[in-house]
């Protein structure tokens, strides 16, 4: 694995380099530092890492704040990016750096930091660090590659925030991964039918939705897009069928209340104008 | 002041009728929007989303970044960091320093290794 130094102030750039070089990104810190670094603050934020990530087609995945996911990771061959506190919660000292190692026999983690290509940092001086600083850390993944210690929840947000950045096979092929490690999460299976929708894969998230609905009937969000997603392919009949219960039941929000009835008037309308494609060719 | 603030709240409702309008087509609800219905209703969080996203295009500038670099940054923030960073970007911390540990505080943690002092543990 390279090692980007840094220069003054940016670390930001060169950890993010080192992450996103591991993910198949060729970019180094040069190139980085127009994405991330403010000039003013004299160093990077985290949400414009994150942002940084995503723009270059990558996704950016927090990590639990604890030294078993680092071991993990690491295991995994994943690099690890950290926040770290070198100072007080009075005087702060923000920096950067990427976990690369642990050397168990000295106790030390080895770490890319400024221009330190292999700094060594004690156990308990690296926790002080990371402790102050929230114990963030972020690993930067190909969209169909999901780090080991990611918890569901975490994938969803993460690949939601990612997915508009993405092209649609790709984000598709990360829901998917999402999918197969979790395949009772019901949010996470919502959205792979979506992706697969955007993807052109109607047949996919036909499968998906209808799942979804088995298990979920009261899934309404689920209900209108499959709705929507029957009616664009010429099954009115089934598309209603879909829709009706969700008609009957009061919406979590009211943009989901507003396209539920958006749908449905689309569905009466293309009823009343044109006859049901039969049989319906995204099956059953 | 008071002005720009009236000029985008326009934009953001020309924003919100124009998606509203939009999805009469096609209204799918999509994944951010499921995602962000659980603190608001969609239409209220894009109305706040497009108001921070203003403000955060105006604090970048202010700190330094040329305004095309700060459109094409914020346009891959999510709405939700979007409003983090529009909140609270002064007390954020921004990573920067070299990463060689000071002197002094080095000693303090020898201290405090040693049980001299726990000024850690109080901060």
């Amino acid at each position: 694995m390279p090692f980007f130094p840094q220069s003054r102030y940016q670390c930001g750039p060169a950890a993010l380099a080192t992450t996103l070089w591991h993910s198949g990104v060729d970019v180094d810190a040069e190139a980085l530092a127009p994405a991330v670094y403010l000039p003013a603050r004299e160093g990077s934020l985290q949400p414009e890492l994150l942002a940084a990530v995503r723009r270059h087609g990558r996704v950016p995945y927090r990590i639990p704040g604890t030294v078993d996911a680092l071991l993990e990771e690491l295991t995994a061959g994943r690099p690890v990016l950290v926040l770290q506190n070198q100072g007080f919660a009075a005087l702060p000292r923000w920096h950067y750096a990427v976990v690369v190692a642990y050397d168990a026999h000295r106790g030390q983690w080895v770490l890319r930091s400024g221009t330190e290509g292999r700094r060594r940092e004690s156990h308990a001086l690296f926790l002080l660090g990371w402790s102050r600083a929230e114990r963030w850390a972020i690993v930067t993944a190909r969209p169909g590659e999901l780090p080991a210690t990611v918890t569901p929840d975490e994938a969803l947000r993460a690949l939601a925030d990612a997915e508009g950045l993405l092209r649609p096979e790709a984000a598709l092929a990360a829901w998917e991964t999402s999918l197969s490690r979790w395949p009772d999460h019901g949010d996470i299976r919502f959205a792979t039918a979506n992706a697969a929708r955007r993807a052109g894969r109607d047949g996919r998230a036909a499968t998906l939705y209808r799942q979804l609905l088995d298990q979920r009937p009261a899934h309404l969000a689920a209900r209108n897009n499959y709705a929507d997603l029957l009616l664009a392919r010429g099954c009115h009949h089934r598309a209603s069928t879909v829709i009706a219960p969700a008609l009957e039941q009061s919406p979590a929000s009211p943009g989901l209340g507003a396209a539920l009835r958006d749908t449905a008037r689309a569905i009466s309308r293309a009823a009343a104008s044109a006859p049901a494609i039969s049989p319906c060719p995204l099956g059953d | 002041m008071i002005t720009s603030r009236a000029v985008m709240l326009v934009h953001a409702l020309v924003l919100v009728c124009a998606t509203t309008f939009s999805s009469a087509q096609a209204a799918v609800f999509s994944t951010a929007d499921y995602l962000s219905q659980a603190d608001h209703g969609t239409h209220l969080a894009r109305v706040e989303a497009a108001l921070a996203r203003d403000d955060v295009r105006q604090q970048l500038v202010a700190l330094g970044v040329s305004p095309a670099q700060a459109e094409a940054r914020i346009a891959a923030l999510s709405p939700a960091e979007l409003q983090q960073l529009n909140a609270r970007m002064d007390e954020m911390p921004a990573g920067g320093i070299l990463g060689l540990i000071g002197a002094v505080f080095i000693v303090l943690l020898i201290l405090e290794i040693v049980g001299v002092t726990d000024v850690f543990s109080k901060i």
